[in-house]
Formats: structure tokens, C-alpha cells, sequence
């Protein structure tokens, strides 16, 4: 490093010592020959005063003066640059004690003062910033390079010393002397590498030692200054002080006002607050190591993880991990992780096919995180169910082996699988063994984790489903208690439960206290049930004023998030307008109110061309009204709107039941068809029966009518699915 | 079935849906209080009325009553003790009263006092709340708390973080493309959604609430003297819940030894795991990363924070949240990782230079010779 010192100066030929020397060493510039020097004579000294081991060598005061006026005397050396060069000495064998009352007695002030002039003394005009390279410049340079490391290096002393406070506003004058002396910000040539190195590691520094003594807010504006100001950082350091920096503004627990606007161009973006300041750092430090300008750093991707999922921005997340240079990440690690952060943003299938990858045989068909996510996802969709279970099964198998405590959480993904694959079975037989595995699984599940309130909801969801009001009864109100009642499907799992066991007036007192509990602006579902269970009631009146408070909530809602988009998840928890005015039309037919009945219609077809639900209820109330062709060409156009609409090819059979025998058979394979999609429907199993009665097959009849009839003691007011 | 288990049934309803007697306000400052806090001197005195022979009577006379109120861990121990000790929280609690009138005095200074004990505040009202007691006490304070809250941030204004994008130029970085196009679009991510006002505590509603109050302790976090911050990372493990999962690791810091004599009357109550939707997690992860990475020398609080983390992860784990996954994933990686320390002075190549400067030395005898 002295060599490449040396050569620049022979470079510019100008150095006054440069014919003394006699070889190339001597070319050097004097204040480094004086350097030199003054470390012979030092070692000398320590060498006479201690006896043995110099880095034990004792200075004391009196040495200290002895050592300083000899090497005054001897080169010419002013009392700053003595008291430098003697401090780091003694710094660099350790003695930091005694380094700090060497280092004590330099006047910065005094030495800034003497710096100045010739470093400045014609003000840089305006196009350049260089500063000039004449001679004595550099020799200034040098002098001044001695003094500013020394009051650096009293900085790490005092900081040694476990003395954060003076650290820092002895650091601090480093910088102040530093922007002082260079008033407009160092250039980028001619500035002696070793000032140029004290003055990065003083803009490292500082913060960390305003950080260490307590004074955060000094810290933010010295990393701001560090960041803003021209100190002509390497990339490394610079990188190194943005990540410290983020760090700070992520979990400084600090509030920070953000960077003043002065420098700000147009367009550019101005960070408001701590985490978008550290999002924008974390951002620019990666982008520095895809284009090759610093190391990999691990930590700086874990900072942004936390970072954007504290927000919720998983997908700008996948976005930065997917931009991540190969050889980093393992692939398998990188699409776990882009797993999750799709899964969180909700693009399920991508999330899946990055998790098949993952778990095919030649990758890591065993890795038990993966295995559990896949299984979550597959557990929302019935298509996927039977997958699902596959996955659940090896996490299963997995989680016996060697992840004990993970064991539940697989049993329970095993047993929603298993329930949402017994929905759509093809046949009862199936459908009954997957669900008796899927009450196993939750079971087992619950018997290891006694304490996991989704799962014993999950229980009660698949009792209420296999119509084991008794069970759903007790895990409903289980649930209730181990959330405190403060999860509102809860609540709605228990009313639901309650009106499957015909106690309506019980459901109600429910639907009220989980009313109260509840914020207005989260009341739609409850007043939903409310208002269902005062038909149920035959409460029609009562019912038309429960819809009506419903309908005030959901407008105001749709007005409310018209305007703002709320970016909140709660949406699956609120109830269309549509659904109201469907749910009305519904009520006012049942009472024969026709012209009511027609205008929600209307209502509801403004808000839903088509539905399946409207074009069933057009249908229904043409029925009632004996308009028999109408009916059926609104249900079957409801059918053909929504293949599997099971309440439209119920009310087909049903209308075709009555129609004489030659259509029976075809009413039968509506009702069966039905019943397929819904096992559980007892309006299909009365029509199917009647069906039966009509051809002759009495015990099959019977057999039907008892169906629907115990069926119809357990037929909640609303579906479980629902849910 | 019949007439007997409908009637128990709805036993258990009306038990289960009661709510607690209403947490107004005006109970709490008219009953026996007359006269508002105004000063850290009052709310030292009253505050040791309150404590009776449990208030170190060293600190009745200090110079700088809310700065003791702050620090002391006398007091701390002598006021978390009480919170924790059975019964507290309910309507008629003094130390609740006094909580809620030091912090409604609007003394910055007493607020960051009543702050401090948000951590037990909050654990001991999560963990009973979900065994519904009478809480009305904690409901007040806690609801005053989060009004504070709301009304610094301004009506439903959800606090927001725009994402940069770095096709824009910012202060840290020039762009590529010149700033006279169309600024790139920018993600707004809603960081906090906005605060509702809430007169009373509606138990679907517990957890924003709570999660709110939280927030607000995370913005004075610096401030926040050391064993505050230890008991939340200690009530994070708590709320989480499965403690029993972890490879049976010896407790990183045993609750004993932080708390002191104060667990000891509080140990018999066993801490439930609480019900930890996003808007509750998310604040709590918040405080339990400062703990874990911002400025602190305790290496005693760090492995706690680490703790916690890890049982947040296994948490999240529970359900597959997968956002929650990814924080506090991030989190116990961080937790492993080494910082980079500050670069020492390098001596520039002062084992380089050597044979440069024996050759000077020689060089320069040789001169005076």
C-alpha cells in the first residue's frame, strides 16, 4: 500500500524529499519517511524503558514527552503529528489506556485550522470539485491523513474503554473536520488512500456508536449522513453501512422522520416512514449483487422476508427471491420459499405446481414442510382433495420418523383432505369410508394437540356434515371456549348446529350474543342466520325486519368500500347484497306476497344476471302460482346456468313428479342426480320417495320417506359449507 | 336428548355469551379517584396507596418521579406482580385505575410509565380472557390505550407502506431511466388497517384491539426499559403455546430469574396458549424482532427474543399460516446468523510495510553516519 502511495507520488514528481532518497523507497513523501522514522525511534525508546515484551512497554507521561520531543526535535515533526504517530503506536500494540492520553492532548480544532488554507485556500470553482494537486497538498494531505486517524483511533479507544458517548463525538469530529476541510465532499482521485480509509471507517463507525451510547436519533442522522453526503465509499462499506442502516430502521423500535425532501427529484421516490426506508435499502443492496458490485450477504433476503411479510406483500417478495442469481439458494429451498409466498398471495396453483416440483421422487419427496403446505392447499379445493390426502399421508409417515411434534398438524390436513374427498365421492360406500378415515385422522389429531382450536372446529364441522348433531355440539361450544368466543365462525358453527337440532329459539339466543360480541360492520353473516331462523320460526314479519337491518349494513358496506379499497381479507366473511334481496324474494313467495316477491327478483337479477339461485327462485314462485311451464324452463335454465345446481334439479323432479308416470322416471334421475351432489338433501329424498310411491315400490318409498324424515330433524338453516 | 340437556345447553350459552359487565369509562375516573393525575409526583403517591407495603418506600422521595416510575425495577417488580397476581383486571382493580388515570393525565413522561406495562397488561388479560373472568379493569385501561391509539393516528386511516420500486429514483440510488417518464407504479401494502373506535371490549374484536395496543408500545419501544421488553418475549412463548413441541430445550431464560420474587406468587397460574389471528401475531412479531435484532447489549434478552421467534415459527407451523411462516422463519434464521462486526483500524499493511521500513531505518543510518 506504501508502494502504491509511493508511486503516485513519483507520479507527480513534485515531492520535495524525492532527491534525497536514494533508492526507490526514499522517493516516498517525507511525512511517511517521518512515519518511518518516528516507529524506529519509538521502538527504541520502548526498547530501552521496557525490559522484555514491548507490547507490555509502559508509557508513562513522562516517556510520552521524552518520545514527543524527540521526534519533534529530530524531524521536524509539528506537536500534532508527534502525538499521532506516537497514540498509534501504542493503539497498535494494544495499550489502549495509554494510546487515549497520548491521543488527548491533540488540538483538532488547531490542527483543522492549519489543514485548511492549503487545502483550500482558493475556494474549487464551481465545474470542478478537485481538488489541486500541487505539492504541498499532498504533504498536507499527509499531515492531515496523521491527525484525523488519530482522533479515529482515540474514537475506538474511548469506545474500547466502553465510553460510547465520547466515542462518538470524538468520531464525529472526525467527519466534521473531514467536511470542513473538504467543503465540497472528497473527490474521487488524489486523496491519500489512508485518509480516505480513516474517513470511511469514521462514517462506519459513528453510528454504530451513537447506537451503542443510547442516542438513536443522532444514530439516524449519522447514517443518513453517511449514506447522503459525498465521502467517496467503496461499494463494500457503503453496502455495509445501507444494511446496518436497514437493520436500525426495521427494528430500532425508533420513529423516524423521514430524509428531508431537499435532494429529491422529481419522480423519485421519497420513503415515508422506517419500513418503506428499509424496503428501499434492503432493494438497492440486492440490486448491487446482481449487478456484481458486492458479496452475497444471506441476512439482507431474511431482513426483506420479514419485511414485506410484515405487509403482506408476499408476491413482491417471490419476485425478489426469483430474481436471486442460481447457486445461492438450493432449488428445492427456492421453491419452498416461493411456495409460500404464492400461497400467502393467494395464487394457489402456482403455489402447488412449485410444490409438486418439489416433492417429485428425484427432489425431496419427503420434505415435511412441503408435504404440509401442499396438503393445506389441496384441502381448499375438492378437486385437489385426493391429492391432498396423498401428501397428508407421507407427512404423516414423515412426521412419525423424525418430526414428532409436527405428527397432529398432518393428522388434521390428513383429515380435511379425506373430508373434503368424501364430498365429492361417487359412491355411499366410498363416501362413508373416507369419512369415517377423516374422523380418525381428526381424532388422533386432537388427541395429541389437545389445545388447537381449529382442529377441534374441523371436528365439529365434519360431526355437523355426518349429521352428528350431538358431537358438532360439543366441539362448537369447545371452540367457543378455547377461542374465548372471539373467532366469529364459532359462533356461527354453534347456531347452525343448534337450528339442525330444531332448538331455533336456543340458535337465536346464540346469533344475539354472538351479535353483541361483534362489531356492527362484521354483523353481516349473523343477521344472515337471524333472519333465517325467524322463518324457520314462522316469524315472517319478524324476519322482513331482520333482513331489512341486513340490507342497511350491506349497502353501507358497498358504499363504504366503493370508495377505499380496504386491501383487508375479511371479504369471504360478508354477505351480497344480492344474497339479501334473493333471501327476501324467497320469504315474501313463501307468503304469497307475488308483487314483493317479483321486485326483490328484480333487485337481486340487477346485481346478478345470471344465477342459478334467481332463476330457481323466478321458478319457484311461478310454481306456486300454478304457471307450471314457466317454472320448469326457469329451473331448467337455472340448471344449465350452474350444472350441479342441486335446489333447481330437486324442484325439477319434484314439478315432474307430479305430472304423471310417464315422466317419473326421468324425475327419478334428477332426484338421483341430486342426491348424488347431496346426500344430505331431504327435499330429494321426500320427492324421490314419492317417486317410488307413484311406480309401486312401497318399501323403497318407505325407505326414502324415512330418510328425509330423519333428516329433516337434523337440516341446519344453512348449509354447513357455508361456513 | 329431551328437555333437561337443551336446558344445560343453554346454561352453557348464556354462560359462554354473557358479557362482561361494560368497562365504561366514567366508572373508572368517578369512583374513588377524585382527583385526576396531573403531576409524576401525584401518580407517585397515588401509585404507592395502590401498592401499599408492596412500594419500595426508597422512591418516594426521588428527583425524577417518572423516570423512576420508568426504570425502577422495584417498581416494576411490585406492579407486574400485582397484574399477575390473581384476581387483578377486575372492575374495581386499583392499580388498573391507576394505570388508566396516569396514562390519562397526557404527561408523555407518566404514558411512557403506563406503557412499559403493556407486555403484562396485555399477557394476563389475552391468557384470562380466554377463560372469561371479569376483566373489566384491564378492558378500561386497555381500551383507553387503544383510543390513545387511534386518535394519534387519525380517523380510519390504515397505516400504509408504499413499495418501492427501483425503476424510480430515490434518494439512495439513481435510476436507469430518465425521471421524465411515468414513475413507475408502486404496491401500497396495508401495514395496520384502521382503527375503529371502540367504546367497549367485543370479544371478536379482542384482538385488534389488543394488537393496536401493541403497536403503540412498538413505536416507544427504544424508550422501553429492558424488562419490559423481557417479559413480552416471555409471554410470546405463553401465548404460542407449545412449548411442549420444542425438543424439551432447557428455557433459554427462566421466567424466575427474571422476574424475581414477582413469579413466584405468580407461577401457580398457568399461562394459556390465546387465539393469535394475523392482527395480534403480526404486532407481537414486530416487537419480539426488536428484541432479536435492533440496538440492545443484553444477550439475555436476544436469546429470549430467539426463543420466542422460534415458538411463533412452530406456531405459524400449526396452521401453515404461510405469511406468518415466512416472518418468523426469517426471523430464527437472523437469530443464527453472526453480525458483522464494525472493521477494526487496519494499520495499512503494517506486516507489509515492515521490510519497507527496516529498509528506511537502514536507509536513514546510513544518512547520519
Amino acid at each position: 500500500m506504501a508502494a502504491a502511495a509511493a508511486e503516485s507520488d513519483n507520479g507527480r514528481g513534485a515531492s520535495p524529499a524525492a532527491g534525497a532518497g536514494r533508492d526507490s523507497a526514499a522517493a516516498v513523501a517525507s511525512p511517511v519517511k517521518a512515519k518511518a522514522r518516528a516507529l524506529m525511534e519509538l521502538e527504541t525508546t520502548s526498547a530501552s524503558a521496557a525490559a522484555s515484551e514491548s507490547s507490555e512497554a509502559k508509557v508513562d507521561d513522562g516517556n510520552i514527552q521524552e518520545a514527543e520531543s524527540s521526534l519533534r526535535e529530530g524531524l521536524s515533526l509539528n506537536y500534532e503529528e508527534a502525538r499521532a504517530l506516537l497514540g498509534r503506536l501504542e493503539y497498535q500494540r494494544g495499550n489502549v489506556e495509554a494510546a487515549l492520553r497520548v491521543f488527548d492532548g491533540i488540538d483538532l480544532q488547531a490542527a483543522i485550522q492549519r489543514f485548511q488554507p492549503s487545502l483550500s485556500e482558493k475556494p474549487p470553482s464551481k465545474r470542478s470539485n478537485k481538488l489541486r494537486s500541487d505539492s504541498s497538498n499532498s504533504g498536507s494531505q499527509h499531515a492531515a491523513s496523521l491527525v484525523l486517524e488519530a482522533i479515529y483511533l482515540k474514537s475506538m479507544s474511548l469506545q474500547k474503554l466502553g465510553k460510547a458517548m465520547e466515542a462518538a463525538q470524538q468520531c464525529r469530529s472526525v467527519l466534521d473536520a473531514v467536511e470542513s476541510i473538504f467543503q465540497r465532499g472528497i473527490p474521487d482521485v488524489m486523496v491519500e488512500q489512508k485518509l480516505q480509509e480513516t474517513v470511511s471507517k469514521s462514517v462506519e463507525l459513528l453510528p454504530e456508536l451513537w447506537k451503542q451510547a443510547g442516542a438513536y436519533q443522532e444514530a439516524l442522522i449519522s447514517y443518513r449522513r453517511a449514506l447522503l453526503s459525498q465521502w467517496n465509499l467503496d461499494d463494500d462499506c457503503c453496502t455495509r453501512i445501507q444494511k446496518r442502516f436497514a437493520v436500525f430502521l426495521l427494528y430500532g423500535g425508533v420513529e423516524a422522520s423521514p430524509p428531508s425532501l431537499a435532494s429529491q427529484t422529481e419522480g423519485s421516490y421519497v420513503p415515508k416512514n422506517n419500513l418503506e426506508e428499509a424496503i428501499l435499502l434492503l432493494m438497492i443492496i440486492l440490486k448491487k449483487w446482481y449487478l456484481g458490485k458486492t458479496h452475497w450477504d444471506p441476512s439482507v433476503m431474511e431482513h426483506l422476508t420479514f419485511a414485506l411479510s410484515l405487509c403482506s406483500q408476499t408476491s413482491v417478495l417471490a419476485k425478489h427471491l426469483e430474481e436471486v442469481l442460481p447457486g445461492i439458494y438450493h432449488r428445492t429451498e427456492r421453491w419452498y420459499s416461493l411456495a409460500l409466498c404464492n400461497y400467502a398471495a393467494s395464487h394457489n396453483e402456482a403455489a402447488l405446481n412449485l410444490l409438486r416440483k418439489l416433492l417429485n421422487k428425484n427432489e425431496s419427496p419427503g420434505d415435511i414442510m412441503a408435504l404440509l403446505l401442499a396438503a393445506k392447499l389441496c384441502s381448499s379445493d375438492y378437486s385437489l382433495a385426493s391429492e391432498g390426502v396423498e401428501y397428508a399421508r407421507r407427512a404423516v409417515t414423515n412426521a412419525e420418523s423424525s418430526h414428532g411434534h409436527l405428527k397432529s398438524t398432518a393428522l388434521h390436513f390428513l383429515g380435511s383432505c379425506l373430508a373434503k374427498k368424501s364430498r365429492i365421492a361417487i359412491s355411499d360406500h366410498q363416501r362413508s369410508l373416507l369419512q369415517t378415515e377423516s374422523l380418525k385422522s381428526l381424532s388422533e389429531a386432537i388427541s395429541i394437540d389437545r389445545h388447537n382450536p381449529e382442529l377441534i372446529y374441523d371436528m365439529g364441522i365434519e360431526y355437523a356434515e355426518q349429521r352428528n348433531m350431538h358431537a358438532a355440539l360439543k366441539c362448537a361450544k369447545e371452540f367457543i371456549d378455547a377461542t374465548g368466543g372471539s373467532v366469529s365462525k364459532g359462533w356461527r358453527l354453534l347456531s347452525l348446529v343448534l337450528s339442525a337440532q330444531q332448538k331455533y329459539s336456543e340458535a337465536e339466543v346464540v346469533t344475539d350474543a354472538a351479535l353483541d360480541e361483534t362489531t356492527k360492520w362484521e354483523q353481516g353473516p349473523l343477521l344472515r342466520i337471524k333472519a333465517k331462523l325467524k322463518v324457520a320460526q314462522s316469524l315472517p314479519m319478524e324476519a322482513v325486519e331482520a333482513y331489512r337491518t341486513l340490507l342497511a349494513l350491506v349497502q353501507a358496506q358497498r358504499k363504504a368500500y366503493g370508495t377505499v379499497k380496504n386491501g383487508t381479507e375479511d371479504d369471504y366473511d360478508k354477505v351480497s347484497e344480492f344474497e339479501v334481496w334473493q333471501g327476501l324474494a324467497n320469504l315474501y313467495a313463501s307468503l304469497s306476497y307475488w308483487r314483493d316477491a317479483e321486485i326483490c327478483l328484480q333487485k337481486a337479477k340487477a346485481l346478478k344476471s345470471f344465477s342459478a339461485t334467481t332463476l330457481h327462485a323466478e321458478g319457484y314462485t311461478r310454481e306456486v302460482r300454478e304457471q307450471k311451464q314457466d317454472a320448469l324452463a326457469a329451473y331448467f335454465n337455472a340448471v344449465s346456468t350452474e350444472l350441479e345446481h342441486v335446489p333447481s334439479k330437486v324442484s325439477i323432479g319434484a314439478l315432474l313428479s307430479k305430472q304423471g308416470p310417464k315422466y317419473l322416471p326421468v324425475a327419478r334421475s334428477f332426484l338421483s342426480d341430486a342426491l348424488r351432489l347431496e346426500p344430505t338433501n331431504r327435499m330429494a329424498w321426500f320427492y324421490l320417495g314419492k317417486v317410488h310411491k307413484h311406480d309401486g315400490r312401497l318399501a323403497d318409498a318407505a325407505d326414502c320417506f324415512q330418510a328425509a324424515s330423519m333428516l329433516e330433524e337434523s337440516d341446519p338453516i344453512e348449509s354447513f359449507r357455508s361456513l | 336428548m329431551g328437555y333437561k340437556s337443551r336446558s344445560h345447553a343453554i346454561d352453557a350459552i348464556t354462560l359462554t355469551s354473557s358479557p362482561p359487565p361494560p368497562p365504561t369509562t366514567t366508572t373508572m375516573t368517578s369512583d374513588t379517584s377524585p382527583q385526576p393525575i396531573q403531576s409524576a409526583r401525584a401518580a407517585v403517591d397515588s401509585l404507592a396507596t395502590v401498592l401499599g407495603g408492596a412500594f419500595p418506600d426508597t422512591l418516594a422521595s426521588a428527583d425524577d418521579p417518572a423516570a423512576v416510575l420508568l426504570h425502577d425495577t422495584g417498581v416494576a417488580r411490585a406492579v407486574v406482580g400485582r397484574l399477575r397476581g390473581a384476581g387483578s383486571g377486575v372492575g374495581n382493580d386499583g392499580l388498573c385505575r391507576w394505570l388508566y388515570d396516569a396514562f390519562q393525565s397526557n404527561l408523555p413522561e407518566l404514558q411512557l410509565a403506563v406503557l412499559r406495562f403493556v407486555p403484562a397488561l396485555a399477557a394476563v388479560y389475552m391468557s384470562r380472557a380466554v377463560s372469561r373472568k371479569p376483566l373489566a379493569g384491564f378492558e378500561a385501561v386497555l381500551l383507553a390505550l387503544y383510543a390513545h391509539a387511534a386518535a394519534q393516528r387519525g380517523a380510519g386511516e390504515p397505516e400504509t407502506v408504499t413499495l418501492p420500486n427501483l425503476a424510480n429514483p430515490s434518494v439512495y440510488h439513481d435510476a436507469k431511466v430518465p425521471p421524465k417518464t411515468k414513475a413507475a407504479e408502486l404496491d401500497v401494502a396495508v401495514l395496520s388497517p384502521a382503527l375503529e373506535p371502540h367504546g367497549t371490549m367485543r370479544a371478536t374484536r379482542r384482538a385488534r384491539i389488543v394488537g393496536a395496543v401493541l403497536e403503540l408500545y412498538h413505536g416507544k419501544l427504544a424508550l422501553m426499559p429492558l424488562s419490559s421488553k423481557m417479559d413480552f418475549c416471555e409471554f410470546c412463548v405463553a401465548w404460542a403455546g407449545n412449548r411442549s413441541k420444542l425438543d424439551d430445550k432447557p428455557r433459554v431464560a427462566p421466567a424466575s430469574k427474571t422476574e424475581g420474587g414477582a413469579t413466584a406468587a405468580a407461577a401457580d397460574e398457568k399461562w394459556r396458549r390465546v387465539p393469535l389471528p394475523w392482527e395480534l401475531f403480526q404486532p407481537a412479531l414486530r416487537i419480539v424482532a426488536h428484541c432479536l435484532l435492533g440496538p440492545t447489549n443484553s444477550d439475555e434478552l436476544k436469546a429470549q427474543a430467539a426463543h420466542a421467534a422460534e415458538c411463533l415459527y412452530w406456531r405459524a407451523a400449526e396452521t401453515m399460516d404461510a405469511r406468518a411462516l415466512l416472518a418468523t422463519r426469517s426471523l430464527v434464521r437472523l437469530s443464527q446468523m453472526t453480525e458483522e462486526p464494525i472493521p477494526e483500524p487496519s494499520f495499512s499493511g503494517g506486516v507489509e510495510n515492515m521490510a519497507e521500513l527496516e529498509a528506511m531505518r537502514a536507509n536513514i543510518l546510513s544518512t547520519k553516519n
